[in-house]
């Protein structure tokens, strides 16, 4: 009888931590897969080092710090940190970026604030920010196979490429394409055998909203800004259909109850006015357009499966509210303004540090509280009608 | 053709009320189908009955048969004043005839978990009743006399709070009642007890309400249930017709199924609209609200004239073969019900008192149902399992969302493990109503409502040990107070003993006060100026 629970309730919703957790990342899972096919095998990659450095730093930790290892494991927690870092880096990173970016999150953002539940930051966010602030060159580059660049591209009026058997060896998930990626990941694999330099020739490219950025802030492309695709990459397309997958994922989450339409909602609206407020066609000022801003970047993993991380959030509805507006607007001038070129990170750990004061002072109204002029008047209407 | 009439009065004369949408809730699976598949049962008279009167401490009990006596069936055998505020005498009867063989505490069927008085009855058999005097035209009798008769009937709260259902009457019988809700909704998992009633005995319980209705000169009675209670709505439509023809109403509002939809005042905020603020009584709003149970038990009363001598309590769970519902004499054992239900006992793992989600665990078999016993579960091992080890919070807010009262479960957990009681009270941890639902969500599997009753009694006694320092602080500041003004008046006094004491009575009566006793500044300084001068008289006389 000892493992009984003493007092009520006895019956339960049968939810836990890991099935959340799982949940989570299946509903990643649409977002990888189209990261996957237009960026290639780097993706994977890095998801593979940033789990199983993930699964290490935290076994680690946990056995410091006198945990059974194996039940903390199984919460599937350390998984979801590993994944949403791991998609957040660029493909075609070497191997020891994503490695120390994971170690720093797990250990130092997590492990040493408590552990699950009681980091202040996002750890995922964390450990990007710390990259960002310390390797800058090797962060903002998207290494994309060679040969998709390079060679012809075919492009149907929807601006979607074609998927042709002359075009099939031109996708990244070729073999050659999963070498690159490894010898990316890997460089000390490239021992003298292989000519790198046939694979890694160099194209670096950033997300549309961050070419747009540069291209605005130099001002060269700014008279393309109408007319011809500045992204005729294939880039654009890319994060766009990565962005659907994420938000059909945002959506999954949402209809399976496990996160609140409050953050992802407020988020979005905001970056949405923001970007239609300041938008302003044909000046020299580009802002980019609020389907830019929506699509273009990572605006919609950071609004579902980022800022919604529970543990960093607020956790009262209208401190939700508030919490996403906060970073909503974070997101729009850091990208418009700042001087970095990726904002969810940033924007996300701002929304961090106002939690706690939100949680404090944006609270719902209790039921029962704060009626008492309501429940004074109703008291001098009650006029004696008695029969 | 009055029927017709009726239902356009009620359209176009009232306002139809319509259930709206209250915060929080869950949705928990009911469990409630097994124990609705058998009809009422009314149970055999068991050999021996332990009759609970209350517990010590509830308030002040008075015996009137003693150990040895023959007592008939409705026979009073005790009177329990509680000392809850507003409360009247509850008498307690004889469920049948027998001899007294002992009064002692006992263990009963109760979510106190507190021993009561019980009055032990060896059944004879015979069942001899005393007259009761039925009064089939109630609607003739006053309000008063409907409130005498269900108070010596000893009738209370049949859902679980237990407060006398007279008091309830009378009490706020000045100020006019705008709404009777008769509480069908019964969201618990497992309990099916009103709603078993409802199906079988609508008509009667329909006429409990008019009483109830009645004696508390409500303008409007209202029957809330859940939607989802199919053949208790079905039968309920069936009595209000009836009812109808002999010119009465009710009305039935139909609210949406969840848990705690049964709670007072969330179910008063779904029928009605109006929130009761915190700290005021339903009937301050011109609302009352009884349960099924005790409009049956009203009905009982008063058209029968039968004293409160029986309940009905769900019996249900794995480890019981025939779950069913039984119309069962206070004090019958639970032992003995649960033999009725055919219990098997490698599968019983634990009895609970009460539903899933607020029951709590009964110790021993023996324990006596009383009149506010709902409920049994004799649990398996399957049934309610070990809970999942205890996980971190992290803070997901399921817990907020499912909060009926709208409060932050999370940070009152944070706050609970700080012992911020501060924080408690500010963030309305007394608002929580201990429903569970918050505990049944935690995807961590804490163990909120335990932390809350705990972080309650932790405030209560910060409160008291507060009461008490202010109380010796206080006493302490008065002793104080108190020396140094004998100290002072010893000092002054010295002066005037020396002197003439009728000079200085004199002094004191010439003295003029204002109205708070005090000496002005002015009236000071020019006696003092008057004393140096009396002084500097004396020396000189002295030095001449």
């Amino acid at each position: 009888m000892s493992g009984l629970k003493a007092g009520a309730p006895f019956q339960h919703s049968g939810r836990n931590i890991a099935q959340l957790m799982q949940t989570l990342l299946y509903a990643l899972l649409p977002g990888i897969f189209a990261s996957l096919w237009f960026f290639g095998f780097g993706i994977l990659i890095n998801i593979a080092i940033s789990i199983s450095f993930a699964v290490i730093a935290e076994a680690a930790m946990l056995r410091l710090r006198n945990r059974d290892i194996r039940s903390h494991l199984s919460d599937r927690s350390a998984l979801v940190t590993a994944l949403l870092f791991a998609i957040a880096i660029p493909p075609g990173s070497p191997w020891w970026l994503v490695a120390l970016g994971i170690v720093f999150a797990v250990v130092i953002v997590k492990h040493l604030y408590g552990g699950l539940g009681h980091n202040p930051f996002n750890p995922a966010m964390c450990g990007y920010a710390m990259l960002l602030l310390a390797f800058p060159l090797e962060m903002t580059g998207w290494h994309i196979p060679n040969e998709v660049i390079n060679g012809p591209l075919i492009v149907d009026n929807l601006g979607i490429p074609t998927i042709t058997p002359e075009r099939e060896f031109l996708s990244p998930l070729s073999w050659s394409g999963f070498k690159q990626a490894l010898l990316l990941a890997f460089p000390f694999a490239a021992s003298g055998a292989i000519d790198i330099s046939e694979f890694i020739d160099g194209l670096a490219m950033a997300t549309p909203l961050i070419e747009f950025k540069m291209a605005g802030k130099s001002a060269i492309f700014a008279a393309r800004e109408s007319g011809a695709s500045l992204f005729a990459t294939g880039s654009e397309t890319a994060w766009e259909i990565i962005n659907i997958g994420y938000l059909f994922g945002g959506l999954f989450l949402l209809y399976k109850k496990i996160i609140s339409w409050h953050i992802p909602l407020a988020i979005i609206a905001t970056v949405f006015v923001l970007a239609a407020l300041f938008y302003a066609p044909g000046s020299v000022a580009i802002y980019g357009t609020p389907y830019l801003h929506l699509f273009g970047s990572a605006t919609m993993i950071g609004a579902f499966f980022i800022a919604t991380d529970p543990v960093s959030a607020a956790t009262t509805r209208p401190g939700k509210l508030v919490y996403g507006i906060i970073i909503g607007v974070s997101i729009y001038s850091i990208r418009v303004w700042g001087s970095y070129l990726d904002s969810i990170a940033f924007a996300v750990l701002f929304g961090n540090f106002c939690a706690p004061i939100l949680d404090q002072y944006c609270r719902p109204r209790i039921f029962g509280h704060g009626l008492r002029g309501k429940s004074e008047r109703s008291r001098s209407n009650e006029a004696p009608i008695k029969p | 053709m009055s029927t017709l009439k009726q239902l356009a009065v009620r359209f176009f004369n009232s306002d139809p009320i319509f259930a709206r949408r209250t915060v929080g809730g869950i949705q928990p699976h009911p469990f409630k189908e097994r124990s609705l598949r058998s009809r009422i049962m009314s149970t055999p008279i068991p050999q021996q009955l332990t009759i609970p009167i209350g517990a010590e401490g509830s308030g002040e009990i008075t015996l009137l048969v003693d150990i040895g006596d023959q007592v008939r069936k409705y026979q009073k055998l005790a009177v329990l004043n509680m000392s809850v505020e507003g409360c009247s005498d509850v008498p307690v009867h004889a469920p049948t005839s027998g001899v007294i063989t002992s009064i002692e505490n006992l263990i009963v069927a109760d979510h106190s978990e507190q021993q009561q008085l019980c009055i032990s009855l060896a059944a004879d058999g015979h069942d001899e009743a005393l007259q009761l005097e039925p009064h089939t035209n109630y609607s003739q009798l006053s309000s008063a006399d409907i409130v005498s008769l269900i108070r010596d009937a000893g009738v209370i709260g049949m859902g679980g709070a237990g407060f006398p259902t007279a008091d309830k009457l009378s009490i706020y019988g000045e100020s006019a009642i705008e709404f009777l809700i008769i509480n069908a909704a019964e969201c618990e998992p497992y309990i099916t007890a009103d709603e078993s009633l409802l199906r079988e005995r609508a008509d009667r319980v329909v006429l409990g309400a008019e009483i109830l209705k009645q004696a508390s000169a409500a303008r409007r009675c209202i029957i809330a249930i859940e939607d989802t209670k199919l053949d208790a709505i079905a039968a309920l439509k069936q009595a209000l017709q009836n009812e109808m023809s002999l010119d009465q109403t009710c009305e039935l509002v139909l609210i949406p199924s969840k848990y705690p939809a049964g709670s007072e005042r969330q179910l008063i905020q779904c029928v009605t609209g109006s929130e009761i603020a915190t700290g005021q009584h339903p009937t301050d709003n011109g609302i009352v609200m009884h349960n099924v149970g005790t409009a049956y038990a009203a009905y009982e009363a008063v058209v029968e004239g039968k004293p409160c001598i029986s309940r009905f309590t769900t019996l249900c769970g794995q480890a019981l073969k025939t779950p069913k519902n039984f119309e069962v004499l206070i004090g019958t054992a639970t032992g003995f019900l649960f033999e009725l239900c055919g219990i098997e006992a490698s599968l019983e793992q634990r009895i609970i008192v009460g539903g899933s989600l607020m029951g709590s665990q009964l110790g021993s078999d023996k324990a006596a149902i009383c009149k506010t016993t709902n409920c049994l579960i004799a649990a398996s091992a399957i049934e309610f399992p070990t809970p999942e080890a205890e996980q971190a919070c992290i803070r997901c807010g399921f817990c907020a969302d499912a909060c009926p009262s709208n409060l932050l479960p999370q940070q009152l957990f944070a706050f609970s493990k700080t012992l911020d009681t501060t924080q408690l009270l500010e963030h309305g941890l007394l608002d929580c109503i201990e429903c569970g639902a918050c505990d049944y969500v935690c995807p961590s599997h804490i163990p909120l409502v335990s932390i809350y009753k705990e972080s309650k009694k932790l405030i209560e006694t910060r409160s008291q040990s507060l009461e008490r320092s202010d109380y010796w602080q206080q006493r302490f500041q008065f002793r104080q107070y108190r020396v140094k003004k004998e100290k002072d008046q010893a000092l002054s006094r010295k002066p005037d003993a020396s002197l003439k004491p009728k000079l200085a009575a004199e002094q004191a009566v010439k003295t003029p006060k204002d109205e708070q006793g005090f000496i002005s500044k002015e009236q000071a300084s020019r006696d003092i100026a008057a004393a140096v001068a009396r002084v500097k008289a004396r020396r000189n006389e002295k030095n001449k």
